[in-house]
């Protein structure tokens, strides 16, 4: 921002922040009224909210197809309205130190989730039946990091074939809900009560393993700083899944339609330089930890320097994008999880509920999913 | 001796729910003073091990705390001071005055408090959003100017105050503008008292209606800020405390100020009612 | 001379009539009377600000409420919450003022000003560091007990949990009010009963007890009206979670109306929400005139 308003001094950019869930429920407000902003953070998640108030990017199409991957996602009637910079996923991040202390050294390293599973079990200390460190720990976002992701390592979508209507009570899902139930009730590997949240409970030398999207990394650098830590790619079931993990976009600016003339070309300006200028890309990536989604910076040096994205870059092609999914896909994944866990409900109740409570909050939606725009699709 | 055991038992017992009512500001004022991870750590002391003011100057450096505490005095003192007004205005009309139609305005007063915030919250935003008032303190003061519990309490307490005052001035030759701001006014101290409490605390503390009223983050409110502490990723729970401590100190100010009117005031609205 | 039953109005008393009258109706009905009635035609109708959807449906957002497994469970935590936390907001206030009324407590004003901290804190801050306090592994309630309890996520004590954050924040509000209510007491009556020789709980059962009821009946009513009304600490401390163990009706209309922007469908459950409000306000005065 800084580098834009030193070639263009007679424009002047208003920084506004909000919070994170905050900003994202006021935006569609504050963009419905007059004096909204030219331009703002998009998040794909709130897509739908967003989308009626944007501008097309006047950038070609295709000069964007050649320049970053995911374009195609984004493409509506021909036009862009926005797109990726940087692409976050899961992965493992394991506790080094616990890790050596059991005996584990980098050639055990999983690959599967069996071996995961066991890795896990080796990682766990207990005393009588109390828990002591968890190997794994999931709690608090299981929804995110599991149950909406690897039902793609199975060869399954989130939504069926229509686009729209979500596939959660599937076989897959089940399976990967039974997987987690025998992690911490079979395995033992950890407990729904111990540690209220995954992230704190690692950072807090309490667990020594958890699945994390790539924000995690700096939360690890800033909060965390004592936890001496790893990362490996997330295992798979057969070690050849049809894609490894769903993957989200941190998305380029949007441009207010509504906005005054004079304000949108300098909006449109901006974007433009914001894509083609590779510092500004991997200085985004690198505070957001999302691998780059611009082609050329996909070795960057810098890039590989972080463990977190390095260890994406073999497969960064095999994730998938499923489109600015409703938030009521997480939400209602989570209660479905925590009535698993917490309220003793079966495994197919709790999805079968979830994919109604999906269907009936998509009533009014226009969500359409771009999981068949995968490079390898089925 | 006997009484003297039980003197001491009750002191002690209300000793300890005071403790335990207090309990949790003596955590948070102390954990306001620790850094992040000494607040999330495992081994949990009372008293920060590292003793740190970076969460008041976070606070602020980084969430701009302090301007929408300055916002929240300002609208808070004008809505207060405006509902203290009109409850008081509509209390002497109602209680004072004998007109048609009095029970029936009153009873409605009485039935505008029973309407939850749900009901007319939605239609109000768009209202408000329609009016051009979006992002302004209009939005946050006009349509709270008038409160029906004010003017029910306000009401109860002036129909306590003899009318023969009332008369005595009005044979001197007194018109009711001057009669209502220099008589009622003065002698309704204690019910006004405690309309100020209740309004500043519910201004104060009102957390949907300025978050969604509200969009330029320098006229932000308060109670919207501190939500602003939980991030996407994280909570920032040491700028979060010590805000907190600092959110507290208006309101208690005004009670310490004003209590034994206070309690004199709310007595007069309920008892008597 | 004069009368002294004033028998004209004056002038200036006209005025002053006239500009209260149109103002309050005024503004009732802009603020109040209006917005109810959008509400209520919105209530019929499948109505989404952001898709800008505004399509009359009937009945059928009622009968999605009435039918809906989760507005029912959230109800009767709703009624479970309410009454819990106004049965100990009542009691212990009255205990705590009677106490503290007593000749036996020494620092009156320090007391009353302790008790009334949590009712001056906002909500958002205080849920957060209950919050806080809650955690299974860090939290000081655990601590203290000496117990390993996952408060907000255990189904059997996430609802309790909420309620001891709401009663600990609110019962102080009962204490003032008690207070103000034992200080307005006629001494007459009281030492009346003194001279009669009744113990201090027949005094306080058959005498001081009655006559406090009018306060009682207002802390109740206006109790009833806040919490059947309340969201806030469950937006901050659960999320209705685990699952749907905690929904509150009113945190069903807040997510209804502002996460998913359902305006109808959260129009619709406010309605129900409302009637339900009169209907308990209705009940708690017959219940407290049947006792007469």
């Amino acid at each position: 921002m800084t580098g834009y308003q030193a070639i263009h001094p007679n424009v002047t950019i208003k920084l506004v922040n909000n919070p994170w869930e905050d900003y994202w429920t006021k935006l569609p407000l504050a963009l419905d009224g007059e004096n909204g902003p030219a331009i703002f953070n998009v998040h794909n998640s709130y897509h739908e909210n967003l989308i009626n108030y944007l501008a097309p990017l006047e950038i070609p199409l295709e000069e964007l197809q050649a320049d970053f991957t995911g374009v195609d996602a984004h493409v509506i009637d021909g036009k862009v309205y926005y797109i990726d910079y940087g692409m976050m996923t899961g992965s493992v991040y394991y506790n080094k130190d616990m890790w050596e202390t059991a005996g584990l050294t980098d050639a055990d390293i999983p690959k599967t989730w069996d071996e995961m599973r066991e890795v896990a079990k080796k990682l766990t200390i207990k005393e009588g039946d109390k828990l002591i460190q968890a190997g794994l720990n999931f709690n608090d976002d299981f929804h995110q990091n599991y149950l909406l992701g690897l039902n793609y390592q199975l060869g399954e979508n989130l939504f069926q074939e229509d686009g729209r209507t979500p596939n959660v009570n599937t076989d897959a899902m089940k399976q990967i809900m039974q997987m987690l139930v025998d992690l911490y009730h079979t395995d033992g590997v950890g407990s729904e009560n111990f540690g209220e949240k995954g992230s704190d409970s690692f950072g807090q030398g309490q667990s020594a393993m958890v699945i994390q999207w790539g924000h995690y990394y700096n939360t690890l650098n800033t909060t965390w700083t004592d936890i001496n830590f790893g990362v490996f790619e997330i295992p798979t079931f057969d070690g050849n899944p049809y894609a490894y993990n769903r993957y989200n976009g941190e998305s380029s600016f949007g441009v207010n339609k509504n906005a005054p003339a004079e304000q949108q070309a300098v909006a449109q300006d901006f974007v433009k330089y914001f894509l083609a200028n590779d510092d500004a890309q991997i200085a985004f990536n690198l505070a957001m930890s999302t691998f780059p989604a611009k082609k050329s910076l996909a070795d960057n040096e810098k890039v590989m320097e972080n463990p977190s994205l390095s260890i994406l870059s073999e497969h960064i092609d095999r994730y998938i994008w499923p489109g600015p999914m409703p938030s009521t896909m997480e939400t209602s994944l989570k209660k479905a999880g925590q009535d698993i866990f917490f309220n003793g409900v079966d495994i197919d109740t709790a999805l079968n509920e979830a994919q109604e409570t999906i269907i009936r909050d998509m009533k009014s939606s226009t969500f359409q999913s771009v999981e068949s725009l995968y490079k390898y699709a089925k | 001796m006997r009484r003297k055991v039980c003197k001491i038992a009750l002191n002690l017992i209300l000793l300890a729910l005071g403790l335990i009512t207090v309990y949790p500001f003596i955590w948070m004022l102390s954990s306001s003073f620790k850094q992040n991870r000494e607040i999330m750590a495992l081994e949990q002391h009372l008293l920060p091990q590292v003793f740190t003011v970076d969460n008041y100057i976070n606070m602020n450096a980084r969430f701009n705390f302090l301007r929408f505490f300055a916002n929240s005095l300002l609208v808070t003192i004008v809505v207060t001071l405006a509902v203290i007004y009109t409850s008081t205005l509509c209390g002497f009309v109602l209680s004072k005055y004998k007109f048609k139609g009095r029970e029936i305005l009153f009873s409605f007063v009485l039935g505008t408090m029973m309407i939850p915030w749900c009901v007319t919250i939605i239609p109000k935003y768009s209202m408000i959003q329609s009016f051009g008032w979006l992002d302004s303190y209009k939005a946050l003061i006009i349509p709270a100017m008038f409160s029906g519990f004010g003017i029910f309490n306000m009401k109860q307490h002036i129909a306590t105050l003899p009318d023969e005052i009332l008369e005595a001035a009005r044979i001197d030759g007194a018109n009711e503008f001057f009669i209502f701001h220099r008589i009622i006014f003065p002698m309704a101290k204690n019910g006004i008292s405690s309309i100020a409490i209740f309004q500043f605390l519910w201004t104060w503390e009102d957390y949907l209606w300025p978050y969604l009223v509200i969009n330029a983050r320098e006229k932000q409110l308060l109670a919207v800020g501190l939500k602003m502490f939980s991030g996407q990723y994280s909570t920032d729970y040491g700028a979060l405390f010590a805000a907190t401590a600092i959110s507290i100190i208006p309101v208690l100010l005004i009670y310490l100020v004003f209590q034994k009117q206070f309690i004199a005031g709310v007595a007069s609205a309920a008892v008597k009612g | 001379m004069f009368t002294k039953t004033h028998p004209l109005q004056s002038k200036s008393e006209i005025i002053l009539r006239n500009i209260v009258v149109v103002a309050m109706v005024l503004f009732f009905t802009t603020f109040l009377i209006i917005p109810i009635g959008i509400a209520f035609a919105g209530s019929f109708r499948e109505w989404n600000p952001l898709s800008g959807t505004y399509r009359f449906l009937g009945l059928e957002n009622y009968k999605e409420v009435l039918t809906s497994p989760l507005f029912w469970s959230s109800l009767w935590n709703t009624l479970i919450f309410s009454v819990v936390v106004i049965i100990f907001r009542v009691g212990l206030g009255l205990a705590i003022a009677y106490a503290i009324y007593s000749a036996l407590i020494k620092y009156k004003s320090f007391f009353r000003s302790i008790f009334y901290m949590p009712v001056v804190t906002p909500m958002v801050a205080v849920a957060f560091v209950w919050k806080f306090m809650y955690n299974p592994q860090i939290g000081t309630v655990n601590q203290i007990l000496g117990l390993d309890i996952n408060w907000l996520m255990n189904p059997k004590t996430a609802l309790a949990a909420v309620i001891i954050m709401t009663i600990w924040k609110d019962f102080g509000y009962a204490v003032v009010m008690y207070m103000a209510g034992l200080y307005s007491l006629p001494s007459d009556a009281l030492e009346a009963a003194k001279v009669d020789g009744a113990n201090s709980w027949q005094n306080f059962r058959y005498i001081t007890f009655p006559l406090l009821k009018p306060m009682t009946l207002f802390v109740t009513i206006t109790s009833i009206i806040s919490y059947i009304q309340a969201y806030v600490q469950i937006l901050i401390m659960t999320e209705g979670g685990p699952g749907t163990a905690t929904y509150l009706s009113s945190y069903i209309i807040y997510d209804e109306a502002f996460v998913k922007y359902n305006f109808g469908y959260a129009s619709a459950l406010s309605f129900v929400l409302f009637i339900l409000t009169a209907a308990f306000t209705w009940l708690s005065f017959r219940v407290s005139g049947n006792e007469e």
